[in-house]
Parts: C-alpha cells; sequence; structure tokens
C-alpha cells in the first residue's frame, strides 16, 4: 500500500469501482491499471475493505432498530409500568397520526409502496464458475440486499448487454430501492420483446415505475387493463391516479 | 431484512429460552447470527442452496452454547445440544474473525463521520440527498466523506505499520 496521501480524485474513483458505479470505458481502463499497479490493488482493497466496516456499522444499527420496533417479547411489562403508559398511549397516537397524515407521501408514491413486490428471484443451485457472481447476487436479492444485488448485476451486464435475465433483474433491484428512472429504460425494452419470457411481467413493472416516478400519462398508456393477472390491480391503479 | 427477523426469531428465542436464557439474549444472537449471514452473502461465502432460517438457527444456537459455556454460565445444563453435528463452521468463524476486525475500525469513526458514511454507503443515498437531510451543501458532505474515509485509511496504515514492525 502507499504510504503517502491519496488525492481526492484517486480516492473517488477507486470508490466508483468499488462500488460498481463506474463507467464501462472508464472501468476497463481502470482495470487495465490494475493489472501493472500493485500499489494501486493494495488501495482498491483497503477501500474495499474500509467500505465494508461502514456497512456492517449500518447493518448492526439497523439490526437494533428492528430489535426495538419488535420488542423484547420479555415478560417485563409491569402492571404499573403498563397503566402508566397506557395514559399517554392515546394522545401519542393521535399525534402520531396527524404527524402522519400531514407528512404522507404523494397519492402516486402511495400507490407505487401499496401494490409493489419485488419478484421473488430465480431459485439459487450450484453452477458453473460463470455464473458464481449472478447466484451471490440473487442470494442478496433474495435477502433483500438490492443495491448489493444491483452492483454485483451490473458489471455482468456489460458484458452481457442483452441479457434479458440480468435487465430484468436489475430493473427490478432499481424499484425495490425506490430508483424508477434506472429501471424504465430496461423495462420499457424488455415490455416490447416478445421474446423475453420476462415481457408480461415487464410490463407490470414498467406500468409500477411510471407510477413511482409520477408520470401518470405514460402509466394511464401501458396496456395491461384487460389482462387476466395485472388487469384488475391495474384498473384499480389507474383509478386513483391524478 | 425485517421479514427475515420476524420470521426466524421465533426458533432461536425458544432455543434459547429452553437453555436458561432470556428473550434479550436470544435477541443479541439473533443479530449476530444475522450480521453472519449478511457478511457470509457480501463476501460471497454463502454456499448456494443455504436456507437462510437454517442457517441463521445453527449460527445462533452455537454462539449461545459458547455463552453457557463461559465462566458465568457453567451452572446451566444445556438442553439440546447437538453441536458435534452441526458446527463444523470454519467459514463461519472466519467470518466472526473478520466481523471483529471491521468492527474495530468502524469504533474508529466519531459520529459526524458515521452519518455520513452510513447513508452513502449502507443506505446508499447519493450526495445531493445527504446533503438536503442534514441542512448542507453537497460539496461539504463530498468533503466530509473523503476525510472520514481518509481516517479510516490512516488507522489501517498504523496498524499495518504495528504488524510489520510485530513481525
Amino acid at each position: 500500500m502507499n504510504q503517502g496521501p491519496l488525492d481526492r480524485s484517486r480516492f473517488e474513483a477507486i470508490e466508483s469501482y468499488v462500488l460498481g458505479s463506474m463507467g464501462p470505458d472508464e472501468r476497463a481502463r481502470f482495470e487495465e491499471e490494475l493489472t501493472v499497479d500493485a500499489s494501486l490493488r493494495a488501495e482498491v482493497d483497503l477501500q474495499r475493505e474500509n467500505i465494508r466496516a461502514v456497512e456492517l456499522g449500518g447493518l448492526t444499527r439497523m439490526l437494533k432498530t428492528i430489535s426495538e420496533e419488535q420488542g423484547t417479547g420479555e415478560e417485563g411489562w409491569r402492571a404499573n409500568a403498563w397503566k402508566q403508559r397506557m395514559k399517554y398511549a392515546a394522545v401519542i397516537a393521535l399525534v402520531l397520526s396527524v404527524s402522519l397524515w400531514l407528512l404522507r407521501p404523494p397519492a402516486n408514491e402511495r400507490l407505487f409502496a401499496q401494490h409493489f413486490v419485488a419478484d421473488p428471484g430465480l431459485p439459487v443451485a450450484m453452477s458453473a464458475t460463470d455464473d458464481h457472481t449472478f447466484q451471490d447476487a440473487m442470494v442478496a436479492f433474495k435477502l433483500g440486499d438490492h443495491a448489493e444485488a444491483r452492483s454485483k448485476w451490473l458489471p455482468l451486464l456489460q458484458a452481457d448487454p442483452n441479457n434479458d435475465t440480468l435487465r430484468y433483474y436489475i430493473a427490478n433491484a432499481s424499484l425495490a430501492l425506490h430508483e424508477p428512472a434506472p429501471a424504465i429504460p430496461f423495462l420499457e425494452s424488455l415490455a416490447r420483446d416478445p421474446s423475453s419470457a420476462f415481457m408480461k411481467k415487464a410490463q407490470w413493472y414498467l406500468f409500477l415505475a411510471y407510477v413511482d416516478a409520477g408520470d401518470v400519462a405514460k402509466a394511464r398508456a401501458v396496456p395491461l387493463d384487460d389482462d387476466a393477472t395485472y388487469g384488475e390491480r391495474v384498473r384499480a391503479i389507474k383509478g386513483q391516479l391524478d | 431484512m425485517r421479514a427475515l427477523y420476524s420470521t426466524h426469531l421465533p426458533a432461536v428465542k425458544r432455543y434459547v429460552l429452553q437453555n436458561g436464557g432470556t428473550g434479550n439474549d436470544a435477541q443479541d444472537m439473533f443479530q449476530e447470527a444475522m450480521t453472519v449471514l449478511w457478511m457470509s452473502v457480501k463476501e460471497g461465502r454463502l454456499v448456494p442452496d443455504t436456507d437462510p432460517g437454517g442457517f441463521l438457527y445453527r449460527v445462533a444456537k452455537n454462539k449461545w452454547l459458547d455463552v453457557v459455556r463461559s465462566a458465568a454460565h457453567r451452572h446451566m445444563k444445556v438442553v439440546h445440544d447437538d453441536r458435534a453435528l452441526d458446527h463444523g463452521t470454519d467459514v463461519v468463524d472466519d467470518i466472526e474473525e473478520r466481523i471483529v476486525r471491521l468492527r474495530d475500525v468502524y469504533d474508529k469513526l466519531d459520529d459526524k463521520c458515521r452519518k455520513v458514511l452510513d447513508q452513502f454507503y449502507f443506505e446508499r443515498k447519493d450526495l445531493a440527498t445527504i446533503a438536503e437531510g442534514m441542512g448542507v451543501e453537497e460539496e461539504s458532505i463530498r468533503t466530509i466523506k473523503y476525510r472520514c474515509m481518509m481516517k479510516l485509511r490512516a488507522f489501517r496504515k498504523a496498524i499495518s505499520g504495528e504488524d510489520r514492525n510485530e513481525a
């Protein structure tokens, strides 16, 4: 590892590479540099490690929050304490209700949140080494770690840009992250590709992506109203769009 | 994450309660197991076809057995101990050691750094969103992020220097 300072542009280039957000040309150049520069390889490893430490810290915090939300299930509630808490519960509930009403998200985002369920994913099986990264990402996807899944799939898509499975699941991960913009181009091409096994599902998720993005005109134009699987839900959502 | 938690915690809790623990103990063991599962996925070390529920139960159970066997709990009798059948997980041991090392790194950060870095690297928010949430300019967040990561880098550099001196 280089013991000297690391300037910001170099740091951000390494960060972009580690996070999988580097463009294909830049990535190719960077990887070429990696093959000949041991010091750069060490910096990449170090930064990957530090980012992992931060992610771990975030996970620990999230687990603590979930634990607090769910309670411990201990028999610790004393009757008096319970009565004491109950005195304030109605007031708190009222304040929360009013706050939630005032702070509620726009109608289109609420409709999206109400109807979006991420694709259950593909079965993960033992397979050839070529598929290992894909399968890792699929496990992450199934565990709800959509950002991780997407960051692992994106480099695979660069190598195989016409792979409809990758495009479909990357789009699905983006929607799960509430990021309709990067999902829409993938879903638009899949939704009009009759040779793709994902065509019908892509039309449904494209519809939801337009809803989430607030593009009511495009959402209304998605022709799923009479679809046996999605028609009822599509009609109900369209009826509630502004 | 929440779904995994609510689906698989009850089995762990049942085991810990049967073996002298409390609900809080069960939560602690389960959170550690969730961390091991998450890290295994991140590092690509989870065997394909692994059942997450079985994995969580096995790791949490073994962790509780470690606690039970510690000095403070020697008087307890373990009701179900088929550890010999299901331990065998060098990978899990490696992952646990790695978690300890990474937590040590994270502990070096102050609250401000944690707040910015968590949002950027864990929640994957963009700089503009973080800046808006904290009421500062995007460029400030970019600078804070860089400086905080450089603190971690310096810490690691110091550690590697100590390792060399010891060697």
